[in-house]
């Protein structure tokens, strides 16, 4: 006889989803990933709105990376209008973006992702039965935090990053603070790894055909994708190789890369060769073997090597901004014109690509943004299916533990994935 | 000491009033000690069905029956309903464009025909539907508010409510004044406070993300934009980006 399991809410994870798992007997039939958040409509809410309005409406999209999503959309509108900034602007925007991986990693890691490992309902147990290590991870995600707060005027959706330049220019004694607290976490960074190298006991879940930015010297400036798989596009043409369909059972779009389903991420941008900075790329080194070519239960290893990447890389950010003059810095006013802009940057959870068109008067008359958790749901969904069939016959509890911890390897942010479908 | 039980969950939002908790790192322990998080789906797995709470806190707009639902269901398990952040207050982000176009045109041109098919409707704040005991207000909200009402809540009581412009605080930090000195527009003087002027102190206008202060003199306000030559417009988009219903008084 048929029956359903149903994982419902998701919990530990940003926004709101479930998972249905349809059985015949022991047998999975399917499985059903349902992203279920109420949405917000941004892609119609911003048409008719200034050009000026777009990056600080968007940013709204979601509150883990709402840092990544406004840099992504001041790129977007500046190219769009062919404004270069300064090496100062472009060299902070890095440094927040680099703090918000820090921050978001964290929080995965250690207060969303640790609870799995250690056999607790979640943050507050965690807190009684393993203070130490949510201190550790709390610290490292207050020092991202404050760079956040420090670079962008405030903790969430920042202000102080803007179009054509900054609010104001961060100080030196504001860049020294940063840089003694991320020095003090530093040491964590580099050990987070080993925590959560903790292998698990899923059957083998297909490999992925992962999707990255071309690492490139200056990432803010990265124009082409590439998979894992040889497949390469220009971000201008993204609308050509990403093709996007609706699923009846979830609000946020199924999109395809180049015919594939694309995973992206952490794992993807280490599978990928992202350039990394001399510790992280010790501890890569170490645990290679370990995550490169398997599936997707590597992303947290990956993560927590990328905490260490997102540190060493603001420490040199930061001293960078410490030597550079007045004549780096300066804000530009940004002239609109009629035309079309797409950016893409790596968030914390992968490729994420914003694209806006404007009138001659900088009015906003068509925008996209497709985000790393609805390029993922392809992959989840498939990994799902895989992980139920290959436990089938187990206890039901068990499986479910298992699709959730999986789904926990993704990180999915779901409030990204759905608010802004473009069909 | 008995724990209080608290309800921390999200409706139509972007969970950064949620994320806000999480972030205060320093707080975040002892929090977890003081207080039975019955549930946070955000930060624990497993919750009862059934369970009452002395306080739930609750995040972003109502838009979907689901989240009318949920928001009924949360009120009656609760003694208090604290309505987090300026969705919940006041529909926020979502609901700008509540008064400008209708919900299923949107929903039209975000997910094409399939847009007919999903239940959705103006994002409303929480006071449309049920009483609410306290409000805490921003997006993203700040961290000593919500902090202030968990120590109140340990106390039994609940914070003094906040009335003062944004720009009392902008003023007494010695800010340029960026409406009156750059002409900008700027909508402190309309704006609840209590930020201590974080965008003004950066150089970046008060975009209005604490909704309106009680009080506020809306026709004022839009007077003295319209007198700068700002365009009517533009001011009316600006003002409803996080509040879509403004009185704007005799100009309206």
């Amino acid at each position: 006889m048929g029956s359903v399991v149903e994982i419902n809410p998701l919990t530990r994870v940003e926004g709101h989803g479930s998972v249905k798992v349809y059985r015949e007997g022991a047998r999975v039939e399917r499985v059903e990933l349902c992203l279920s958040e109420s949405p917000r409509l941004f892609e119609a809410l911003l048409i008719g709105k200034s050009y000026a309005e777009v990056p600080e409406i968007i940013c709204r999209i979601c509150s883990l990376c709402s840092t990544v999503h406004k840099v992504t959309a001041l790129l977007a509108v500046e190219q769009a209008f062919g404004t270069e900034v300064s090496e100062v602007t472009a060299l902070t925007r890095e440094l927040i973006v680099n703090g918000g991986q820090i921050q978001d990693h964290a929080l995965h890691l250690y207060c969303l992702l640790l609870p799995d490992l250690l056999g607790v309902r979640g943050v507050a147990e965690l807190a009684l039965k393993a203070p130490e290590l949510l201190k550790t991870g709390l610290a490292i995600k207050k020092a991202g935090n404050m760079i956040q707060e420090t670079v962008g005027g405030r903790l969430i959706h920042p202000v102080n990053i803007s179009l054509g330049g900054l609010g104001h220019r961060i100080g030196k004694e504001q860049l020294l603070r940063l840089k003694s607290e991320l020095e003090a976490v530093l040491p964590a960074c580099s050990e987070a790894y080993r925590l959560f190298r903790t292998p698990f006991p899923f059957p083998l879940l297909p490999v992925p055909n992962c999707l990255a930015l071309e690492p490139v010297c200056h990432p803010l400036s990265a124009d082409r994708c590439r998979m894992t798989d040889g497949g390469t596009f220009a971000i201008r043409d993204y609308r050509e190789h990403i093709l996007e369909s609706v699923l009846p059972h979830s609000h946020a779009k199924y999109a395809r890369v180049l015919g594939a389903e694309a995973t992206v991420g952490a794992l993807a941008r280490l599978s990928l060769g992202a350039s990394l900075s001399a510790g992280a790329e010790g501890i890569f080194r170490t645990v290679k073997e370990e995550i490169l070519g398997r599936d997707m239960r590597g992303n947290n290893v990956a993560q927590a090597i990328e905490l260490c990447q997102a540190a060493e890389r603001a420490l040199e950010l930061i001293d960078k901004l410490l030597v550079i003059g007045r004549e780096g810095a300066g804000n530009l006013k940004v002239v609109p014109r009629a035309g079309l802009g797409s950016a893409a940057l790596e968030a914390p959870r992968g490729v994420l690509i914003h694209s806006y068109a404007f009138d001659a008067e900088g009015i906003c008359t068509g925008a996209d943004v497709i985000t790393p958790t609805s390029l993922n749901q392809g992959a989840l969904a498939r990994d799902l299916l895989a992980l139920a069939r290959g436990m089938e016959g187990e206890e039901t509890s068990q499986m479910t533990t298992a699709l959730e911890r999986l789904i926990r390897c993704y990180d999915p942010c779901i409030s990204c994935s759905v608010h802004v479908l473009h069909l | 000491m008995k724990r209080p039980k608290l309800a921390i969950a999200g409706l139509t939002a972007c969970s950064g009033c949620q994320l806000t908790l999480l972030n205060c790192e320093d707080e975040l322990p002892e929090v977890a000690r003081l207080f039975e998080l019955v549930d946070f789906p955000m930060g624990e797995s497993g919750s009862d069905p059934d369970a009452v709470f002395d306080a739930a806190i609750v995040e972003g707009a109502v838009s979907t029956p689901a989240d009318l639902a949920n928001l009924f269901k949360l009120r009656n398990a609760s003694r208090l309903l604290v309505a987090f952040g300026t969705c919940a207050l006041f529909g926020g982000v979502a609901a700008m464009n509540n008064l400008g176009s209708k919900r299923e045109e949107l929903l039209r041109r975000v997910y094409g025909e399939g847009g007919d098919g999903i239940e959705s409707f103006p994002p409303s704040p929480f006071r449309n539907f049920v009483s609410v005991d306290y409000t805490i207000t921003g997006c993203p909200p700040e961290k000593h508010d919500i902090l202030a009402l968990l120590a109140a809540l340990l106390a039994g009581t609940l914070p003094p409510p906040q009335c003062y412009p944004v720009c009392t605080e902008c003023r007494s930090r010695e800010n340029l004044c960026l409406l009156l000195e750059r002409n900008e527009l700027c909508l402190g003087p309309i704006i609840q406070g209590g930020c201590n002027a974080r965008c003004p102190a950066t150089g970046i206008v008060c975009e209005g993300c604490r909704g309106p202060v009680r009080e506020a003199n809306v026709a004022q306000e839009l007077e003295l934009l319209l007198e700068r030559g700002f365009d009517r417009k533009e001011i009316e988009r600006r003002m409803s980006r996080f509040t879509p219903e403004w009185d704007y008084g005799q100009r309206r």
